[in-house]
């Protein structure tokens, strides 16, 4: 029994080791993405580019645009296109604020009066402009009451736990190195059996005394290796390169990844068991990673999403993990907090290797 | 002339012939603008915030209820406990926790100094992010509200207006970003394929042995594709438009004109893939490997270009997604013209020149 799935184990690990590119592609081009992309994933919004038009040009206008500088997020300054063809730059994206100053600016304030001023947003990115607006209003605000963002006196102290400097790369590399594994697992095993098939080497395996069991183990072990390797590459540079912390217990965060590896591979075997070429296996593969990175909380928070959107990715084996992996690497969780996780990232590995048990001994016959 | 038609009404047939793959080459970007569409946004509401109220007076109370009606913050599942409020953190049952100290009100009321506390989860940065400038900004109004009673009616007043996503719909801002990223993935993969199926199948070498040329046959190969994807990127553009009632306020023309450019780019890319490898398996996965997170991560879908660290910015520029969102966005949401998106567009087509030349290059070095 163990001889035979060592066997087949061997056989295809001999058969990436031979295929230089394929090796290339398992292990190279991870690492480089993971240099690539680290600091990409930077949703604060700052840098709020703010044409000003100052029509009254008095010490009154000068102070209140500079009120708006210090904070951290308008970057103000005046506009190449006049007023009349301001939306010129709004459609060219050189600033996605516009700042009128009327005339009578300072002459109103000085006799108690209103006076209005204009507010012109981009809405195209809704986030940005909600967030532009409010501040806006903030700071006009202060401005009216004479106080300033420095000069009050009651401060928020913030205080962030497990990531102090606010470093996206910390929880960018552990969640691009998960995304990858996801898809080159799924990718491989997706591929495992209907490549034989395609090749016709199915018939031959299927002449040996193997059975559905022993196949599926001997095409998923040499997987669960290859996302193994990978992970401990991915790790080792990424606390080496990018100081990373690793609060948390080693050990646990390998044997949980045992569990999520299972859930992958098993959706990779599913994806075999239902394709008949390995353009169609390719084309789940693809469907099911982007539907993995995208419904994972990695990119945008998953308490954003609708609520029947939220209730799909219960199906998503990364999104566990990557709580997983934050929680250890980053808080230091054990088993205690981490649970719910590891037991639903279990029942998805094994209903979905059962299904694809079920349609591969099936298929076999 | 004729001889690139052959070949792409041959492509077609193999096309054609897979009907399993073809209704998931055109079901599959539907089903994913319908599900991204609405899950990704960045409204960020529903983070859960603790509040941890020492000082207890109306004016802490009306903190906390600002907090809780802002739509930002939500009330957290669980109450810290006293000894070890942030242990509620670890268990991910609330994001934030704040911390009112005693001496609020009196800081009010003489105007003496005092200090908030906030603590975040730092480990979901986006979180974390919109924890922190949201807290920022309920605080600033309650504190301009405290202390500028009566002031309102001559100071100055803001009068804000938005121009072009007049409702702040996020599905406005995300969905044309996400037909972009879509487009790109399902090109690169398709056309990664054909030719290193010919490859694999043994059937190359008759291809070459044909008096056909090397660029007559990459032609004839991308042209089915080019029909292919741009069938799937009017359905899902159609779907955008019905769905998410995504406006389109410029010209559809310029943007069909600049779809085919970009489909040409991504199928550029694929052909480029098929060239270097030698099995269909190492195509797929060489495309999908370079395409999935780099469009997504570098393409300004999700995250704003401007601001990652200046090196990403320069490595963005060779993503093609990157001038195709702008473009998209441009004329959808804003109108836009050539007259406007002329940077863009000389980019993307300097891109699709580079990659084709590349693709061809390639194809006739492995021949020759």
């Amino acid at each position: 029994m163990f001889a035979t799935i060592f066997a087949l184990v061997k056989k295809e690990l001999i058969q990436v080791r031979r295929d230089s590119n394929m090796v290339r592609m398992l292990f190279v081009m991870p690492i480089v993405q993971m240099f690539l992309l680290a600091y990409a994933v930077n949703s604060d919004v700052k840098l709020i580019y703010t044409a000003v038009y100052d029509f009254d040009k008095s010490d009154l206008s000068r102070e209140y645009i500079r009120s708006f500088s210090p904070g951290e997020y308008f970057v103000t300054g005046s506009s190449k296109y006049s007023l009349l063809e301001c939306e010129e730059g709004f459609k060219n994206n050189s600033y996605n604020v516009a700042l009128t100053i009327p005339q009578d600016f300072s002459n109103n304030l000085e006799n108690s009066q209103p006076t209005e001023v204009g507010f012109m947003v981009d809405g195209t990115n809704s986030n940005s402009a909600a967030i532009a607006m409010g501040y806006a209003g903030v700071i006009t605000q202060q401005f009216n009451s004479g106080l300033s963002a420095n000069s009050a006196p009651i401060k928020l102290a913030e205080k962030r736990l497990y990531n102090p400097e606010a470093e996206s790369v910390y929880f960018t590399v552990p969640g691009i190195i998960a995304t990858l594994i996801t898809m080159i697992t799924i990718m491989q095993t997706s591929m495992a059996i209907v490549k034989e098939r395609e090749i016709g080497t199915l018939e031959q395996l299927m002449v040996t005394p193997i059975t559905t069991s022993q196949l599926i183990l001997g095409k998923i072990i040499p997987f669960a290796l290859i996302g193994y390797i990978e992970m401990t590459l991915g790790l080792v540079l990424g606390i080496l390169i990018f100081k990373i912390p690793f609060v948390g217990s080693v050990a646990l965060l390998y044997g949980l990844t045992f569990v999520f590896l299972f859930a992958t591979l098993g959706l990779g075997m599913f994806i075999s068991s239902i394709s008949s070429t390995q353009q169609q296996a390719m084309f789940f593969a693809w469907f099911f990673s982007v539907f993995s990175m995208l419904m994972s909380g990695f990119f945008t928070p998953i308490a954003n999403m609708p609520q029947t959107i939220q209730y799909l990715t219960y199906l998503n084996p990364l999104r566990y993990f990557l709580t997983i992996v934050r929680g250890i690497m980053m808080k230091g969780a054990t088993l205690s907090t981490l649970y719910p996780e590891v037991i639903a990232m279990a029942i998805f590995g094994v209903a979905i290797f059962t299904l694809s048990w079920l349609r591969t001994s099936k298929r076999v016959k | 002339m004729n001889k690139i038609k052959f070949i792409a009404i041959k492509e077609f047939r193999h096309i054609m012939r897979d009907s399993r793959s073809l209704i998931i080459v055109i079901l599959m970007p539907i089903m994913m603008t319908f599900l991204y569409g609405y899950a990704i946004n960045l409204d960020v509401k529903n983070i859960k915030l603790a509040i941890v109220d020492f000082d207890n007076s109306s004016e802490s109370r009306d903190l906390t209820g600002r907090f809780y009606n802002s739509g930002y913050f939500v009330k957290s599942e669980k109450l810290p406990d006293m000894e070890s409020p942030e242990k509620v953190l670890v268990a991910g049952k609330a994001n934030a926790v704040l911390f009112i100290k005693p001496g609020l009100a009196e800081a009010i009321a003489n105007f003496s100094d005092y200090e908030l506390g906030i603590t975040v989860d730092g480990s979901d940065a986006n979180l974390a992010a919109a924890a922190s400038s949201y807290a920022k900004m309920i605080l600033a109004e309650f504190l301009s509200s405290k202390f500028s009673s009566g002031q309102t009616e001559s100071g100055v007043i803001l009068r804000s207006k938005i121009l072009y996503n007049e409702d702040l719909q996020s599905s406005h801002f995300f969905v044309p970003g996400l037909i972009a990223v879509i487009l790109m993935m399902i090109s690169a993969l398709l056309a990664s394929v054909t030719i290193a199926r010919e490859k694999e199948t043994g059937t190359m070498e008759q291809l070459l042995t044909s008096p056909v040329t090397p660029r007559q046959i990459i032609l004839g190969k991308v042209i089915p594709y080019v029909i292919l994807a741009s069938l799937d990127g009017l359905l899902i553009l159609l779907f955008a438009l019905i769905i998410f009632g995504v406006p389109f306020s410029g010209s559809s023309l310029l943007l069909m004109m600049f779809g085919l450019i970009y489909l040409t780019t991504a199928l550029s890319f694929g052909i480029l893939i098929s060239t270097l490898v030698k099995t269909q398996q190492l195509a797929m996965m060489f495309s999908l490997l370079a395409t999935v997170l780099p469009t997504v991560m570098l393409s300004g879908y999700i995250f704003e270009i401007k601001n990652m660290p200046v090196v990403m910015q320069w490595l963005t520029q060779l993503i093609p997604a990157r001038y195709f969102i702008m473009i998209i966005r441009g004329i959808m949401l804003k109108g836009s013209g050539l007259a406007e998106l002329w940077t863009e567009s000389i980019f993307l087509i300097a891109l699709t020149i580079g990659l084709l030349t590349l693709a061809v290059k390639r194809f006739q070095l492995k021949i020759g």
